[in-house]
C-alpha cells in the first residue's frame, strides 16, 4: 500500500475516524497496531512474519539489557545487533555477497558458485531494522528506559506512517507520545492534512512527472544529447527530492493529524553552502543515525590517531550510509565520493573560510550553493544508475558533448511546467516552511485547490516511493 | 447536531470498512460487476471504443474512436469436409466461428489460459493452430509452465492433483478451527477495484474526461497504459514500449531467449505430432508497434520464425503486416481491425486447402 493510491487514502480515513473514536489509549494503540500490520501485509503478507521476529528480539533484548549490568548487558545488545544486522545481511546483502565471491574467484582462475536467493527485499527492511536498532543502543546507553508493554513496543517499530521509509525515529521521541492519551485537536487535523496535501503534490504532480524524463534519459543514455543527458540527472535531483521529502511530508501530516509528532527528514538541502552542510538538511533521520552510533563511537574509539581518525570515520561512516542504500558498487561509490567531500572539506577549511572572507558575503553564498548543487547533482547519477558500467557511460554521455537525441521525454510545453513546479516548489519551502491554516475557510480553500491541482496534474503511473527499495 | 456529527462519522468509518472489504473480495466484486446496470447513469464505463481509448478516457473527446466490429465474412467454401480445426488462442481469435473456416467438420476454440483437452478423430484430419500475440509471447513460451500446460505431463498432474489427492486427515482440535487463507485479506487489484466501486460511474466521466484532455492536447499524454504515437495516429499499449518489459517490441531479447523460445515450441510440436494431430501450425500476431513504428524493434517474431530448428509451420502475418499497404490494426485498440482478422482467417484458410508438409 504507497501513499499514492487510493486504498491508501481510505485505510487513512478508517484509521484515523475510529482512531479518534476510541477513548482509551490502550485501544490506540491497539488499533494503530492492527493497521499498522494491514499496511505492511498489503505489500507481502508474509513478510510480518521476519518483522515480527525482529520485534520480539529487540523487545526480549530490550528488557534484558535493563536487567543486566556489566558483560551481560552489553551481551545482549550484541544479540540485538547480531539479529537485525543478520536479518539485513541475508535480506539484502547476501546476494551481492555471493555475486562479488564469484567474480573474486573467477579472477584467482577458480570458480565458486555459492546459491543466490530468489526473494523479493522486504519492504523498508532497512528503515525498521535501524530504529530497531536505535531502540536497543538508546536503552543500552541508559538514555531510554525498556518498554515493558509489548504493543507500545511493536507500535513504535511498526507505526504505519513511517514504517516503510521512515524517518528514522529514536525511541525518546516515539514511545512518550505512543503512550500518552492525546486528544482531538482540530488545529493539528488542519496542518496535518495540509503537509500531507502537499506531499502527495511533490510526489504526483512533481515527482512522477519529473521521473518521465529521468526514465527517458537514464534508458536511453547511449543515443541522448549531452544536453539531455545533463537534463536528465538535473532533474532526477529534484525527482528523488520531492518523491522522499514528499514521502515524508505524508508521514508526518498522518502522524500530525493523531497529534504525534515525527522528526523533520529534510530542511532544504538545495541551499546547502557546502557538503557538510547539504549533510544536516539531507536525510536527516538516517544521517543523524549514523552520526550518533557509527561517526561518533568510532571518533572516540580511534581519537589516538589525531586527523586520522576523523579521516577513517568518515570514510567508513558514508562507505556504510552508501552500502545502506543499496547492495551494489555503484551505492558504495556514491558514499564513498561524499565521505572524500567531507574529508577535503575538513582539511581546507581554513583557506575556504579565507577565500570567502574576501567576497561579498551574497557572492560567497552563491559559489557555495552552486558548487554544492553541481556536486550533488553529478554524484546523484552512481545512485539512479543501474550498475557501474551505466554510471560511467552516462557520465561519458554528458562530458563527450555528442550530438544525439535532444528529446527528454515530454513536450517543451511540459518541460517549462516541470521547471515552473521545481521553481515553485522551492519557493513555497523557502518562503513558507510551516503547514498550519488559521482561517477554517481558507483551509477548505487549499484543500479543495490541492485535491484539484493533485488530480488534473498529477501523473498517476502507479510509481513507488523511490527509497521503498532501500 | 453533535449526535448527527457523530452518526454521519460512524457511518463514513463503517463505510471506508465495507469499502476496503468489497475492493479486496473477489467475489464481491464479481457481484458488483454482473449487477450494476451499465446502461443507466450510475452504470461502469465500457470499452466500446477501443480498449486504449477507453482506459485512457480519450473516448470522451472522440479521439481514436473506432467501430470494434470485426465480424470476418462467412466461407463461401463447398467442397468435402473432414478436417478437425483446434485453434489455441487469445482475445485476437476467440470469437471467430466454425463458419468462417474453409473444410472443416468441427472446430474448438482454447482460451490460452485453459490445458489444450482434446479427443482426437483419427479418421479425420486433426490441425492444430497455435496462435500467441506477441506481447504475451516471451512470459507464455519462455519458461516450462507452459510445457507442462500444453503437454500430457501437466494434463496427467492436474488430473491426479484434482482427483486423487486424499485430504490429511484432521485431529479432533484442528478440524474446529477455520481455514484461514491470509490473501482473503489482501488483492493485488484493489486500487483498481477501489476506482472502480468509488469512480468508476458514468456521471463522473467528464472529470476523467477533462484530465484526458489536458494530457492529450497540452501533453501529448495519455493517461494510463497508452500511449500517444509521435504521428499522433495510434495509441499504443504502454508495455509494448517499455525498453525493459517481456511484453516490449524494443526490449533487447538474446539469442538464447530465441533459442528456448523455440525449444519450447518443439517440445510443443513433438507432443501433439505424437497424439495424432497431422498438422501443427504457429501464428505469432504482431504488436501495433512493431508495424507502424518498428525503429528499434526486436526482431522477435522474425528471429523465431525464420530459425531453421522450428519445427511448426508458421502462418506469417507479421510479413504480411509489413508489406501490405492497408491498415490491419485499430488505432485505439490493442487489437487488430476487421482487415488485419479477415487477413489472417484467410490464411488459416489457405492451409487447411492446401496443407503445407
Amino acid at each position: 500500500m504507497t501513499f499514492n493510491s487510493l486504498q491508501f487514502l481510505v485505510f487513512f480515513m478508517v484509521i484515523t475516524l475510529w482512531f479518534f473514536r476510541l477513548k482509551d489509549q490502550k485501544g490506540r494503540i491497539w488499533l494503530l497496531l492492527l493497521g499498522s500490520c494491514y499496511f505492511y501485509m498489503s505489500f507481502i503478507p508474509e513478510y510480518i512474519l521476519i518483522l515480527g521476529g525482529s520485534i520480539i528480539t529487540d523487545y526480549v533484548a530490550g528488557l534484558l539489557i535493563e536487567k543486566n549490568e556489566g558483560r551481560a548487558r552489553k551481551a545482549w545488545l550484541v544479540v540485538s545487533l547480531i539479529a537485525n544486522i543478520g536479518v539485513l545481511a541475508v535480506f539484502k546483502y547476501y546476494n551481492f555477497f555471493v555475486d562479488n565471491i564469484h567474480a573474486g574467484s573467477l579472477f584467482f582462475g577458480k570458480s565458486l558458485t555459492l546459491p543466490m536467493l530468489k526473494i523479493a527485499l522486504p519492504i523498508g527492511l532497512s528503515f525498521h531494522t535501524f530504529q530497531a536498532m536505535s531502540y536497543t543502543i538508546e536503552v543500552y546507553r541508559k538514555n531510554q528506559k525498556a518498554e515493558k508493554n509489548f504493543a507500545t513496543y511493536a507500535l513504535y517499530v511498526m507505526f504505519y506512517p513511517q514504517l516503510v521509509a521512515g524517518p528514522i525515529e529514536r525511541p525518546q521521541n516515539v514511545l512518550p507520545q505512543l503512550k500518552e492519551f492525546r486528544p482531538y485537536k482540530w488545529d493539528n487535523i488542519k496542518e496535518g492534512i495540509a503537509r500531507m496535501l502537499w506531499g502527495f503534490f511533490k510526489k504526483v504532480v512533481i515527482a512522477d512527472r519529473l521521473a518521465m524524463v529521468v526514465d527517458r534519459t537514464f534508458s536511453h543514455s547511449h543515443d541522448s544529447s549531452s544536453i539531455a543527458l545533463f537534463a536528465g540527472i538535473l532533474f532526477y535531483y529534484f525527482q528523488i527530492y520531492c518523491d522522499f521529502s514528499g514521502y515524508s511530508d505524508i508521514a508526518l501530516g498522518a502522524a500530525k493529524v493523531m497529534n504525534i509528532r515525527l522528526m523533520e527528514n529534510f530542511n532544504q538541502p538545495f541551499f546547502s553552502k557546502n557538503m557538510g552542510d547539504f549533510w544536516r538538511r539531507w536525510h536527516i533521520s538516517l544521517y543523524s543515525w549514523f552520526y550518533d552510533y557509527v561517526f561518533n563511537p568510532l571518533i572516540t574509539s580511534l581519537r589516538n590517531l589525531g586527523q586520522a581518525a576523523i579521516v577513517l570515520s568518515l570514510l567508513i561512516t558514508f562507505f556504510l550510509s552508501g552500502f545502506w542504500h543499496g547492495a551494489a558498487w555503484q551505492h558504495i561509490v556514491y558514499g564513498l565520493i561524499h565521505g572524500v567531500a567531507l574529508i577535503y572539506e575538513y582539511f581546507t577549511r581554513k583557506q575556504r573560510k579565507k577565500l570567502f572572507a574576501r567576497m561579498p558575503k551574497a557572492v560567497g553564498n552563491v559559489i557555495g550553493v552552486s558548487v554544492t548543487f553541481l556536486f550533488v547533482v553529478f554524484t546523484r547519477i552512481f545512485f539512479r544508475a543501474e550498475n557501474m558500467r551505466a554510471a560511467m557511460d552516462y557520465f561519458k554521455g554528458i562530458f563527450s558533448f555528442s550530438r544525439g537525441s535532444n528529446y527528454i521525454g515530454m513536450n517543451r510545453l511540459e518541460v517549462c511546467l516541470s521547471v515552473f513546479l521545481v521553481g515553485l516548489m522551492l519557493y513555497r519551502e523557502r518562503t513558507l516552511p510551516g503547514y498550519f491554516i488559521r482561517s477554517d475557510k481558507r483551509f477548505y480553500f487549499y484543500t479543495i485547490a490541492m485535491v484539484v491541482i493533485c488530480y488534473y496534474l498529477g501523473v498517476f503511473a502507479e510509481n513507488q516511493f523511490i527509497y521503498f527499495q532501500f | 447536531m453533535y449526535i448527527l456529527k457523530k452518526i454521519c462519522v460512524y457511518l463514513v468509518a463503517l463505510l471506508g470498512i465495507v469499502v476496503l472489504w468489497a475492493s479486496t473480495s473477489r467475489q464481491a466484486m464479481q457481484f458488483l460487476s454482473e449487477h450494476r446496470d451499465n446502461d443507466m447513469w450510475w452504470g461502469a464505463h465500457q470499452l466500446d471504443h477501443g480498449d486504449l481509448s477507453s482506459i485512457s478516457h480519450l473516448d470522451y473527446l472522440n479521439k481514436f474512436h473506432e467501430s470494434l466490429k470485426t465480424e470476418v465474412r462467412h466461407t463461401s467454401y463447398t467442397g468435402p469436409k473432414n478436417t478437425v480445426l483446434f485453434l489455441h488462442g487469445d482475445s485476437y481469435t476467440w470469437k471467430l466461428r466454425d463458419t468462417m473456416f474453409d473444410g472443416i467438420c468441427d472446430y474448438k476454440f482454447i482460451g490460452w489460459s485453459n490445458p489444450c483437452k482434446y479427443h482426437l478423430d483419427s479418421t479425420k484430419r486433426n490441425v492444430l493452430v497455435i496462435e500467441v500475440t506477441e506481447r504475451l509471447l516471451r512470459n507464455y513460451y519462455g519458461n516450462t509452465q507452459i510445457i507442462d500446460q500444453l503437454t500430457d505431463t501437466g494434463i496427467k498432474k492436474k488430473a491426479l492433483s484434482e482427483y486423487h489427492v486424499t485430504d490429511p486427515p484432521h485431529t479432533r482440535y484442528s478440524s474446529l478451527l477455520p481455514t484461514i487463507d491470509i490473501n482473503l485479506f489482501f488483492n493485488k487489484y484493489i486500487n483498481q477495484n477501489l476506482e472502480y466501486n468509488l469512480f468508476n460511474y458514468k456521471f463522473i466521466m467528464p472529470v476523467f474526461g477533462c484530465k484526458a484532455a489536458i494530457n492529450c492536447y497540452l501533453f501529448n499524454r495519455a493517461s494510463g497504459d497508452a500511449v500517444i504515437s509521435e504521428d499522433k495516429q495510434f495509441l499504443f499499449f504502454k508495455e509494448t514500449l517499455d525498453p525493459t518489459g517481456p511484453g516490449s517490441s524494443l526490449s533487447p531479447v538474446s539469442d538464447d531467449e530465441v533459442a528456448r523460445l523455440v525449444d519450447n515450441f518443439n517440445t510443443i510440436y513433438d507432443y501433439y505430432k505424437a497424439s495424432g494431430f497431422r498438422e501443427i501450425y504457429l501464428s505469432i500476431i504482431p504488436n501495433t508497434v512493431t508495424i507502424v513504428r518498428p525503429e528499434g524493434y526486436n526482431n522477435l517474431i522474425p528471429r523465431i520464425q525464420n530459425d531453421k530448428r522450428l519445427k511448426m509451420k508458421v502462418i506469417d502475418i507479421y510479413t504480411v503486416c509489413k508489406t501490405t499497404s492497408e491498415l490491419l490494426f485499430m488505432r485505439g485498440d490493442t487489437h487488430w481491425n476487421k482487415k488485419g482478422k479477415q487477413k489472417w482467417v484467410d490464411m488459416v484458410n489457405e492451409v487447411l486447402r492446401h496443407p503445407r508438409n
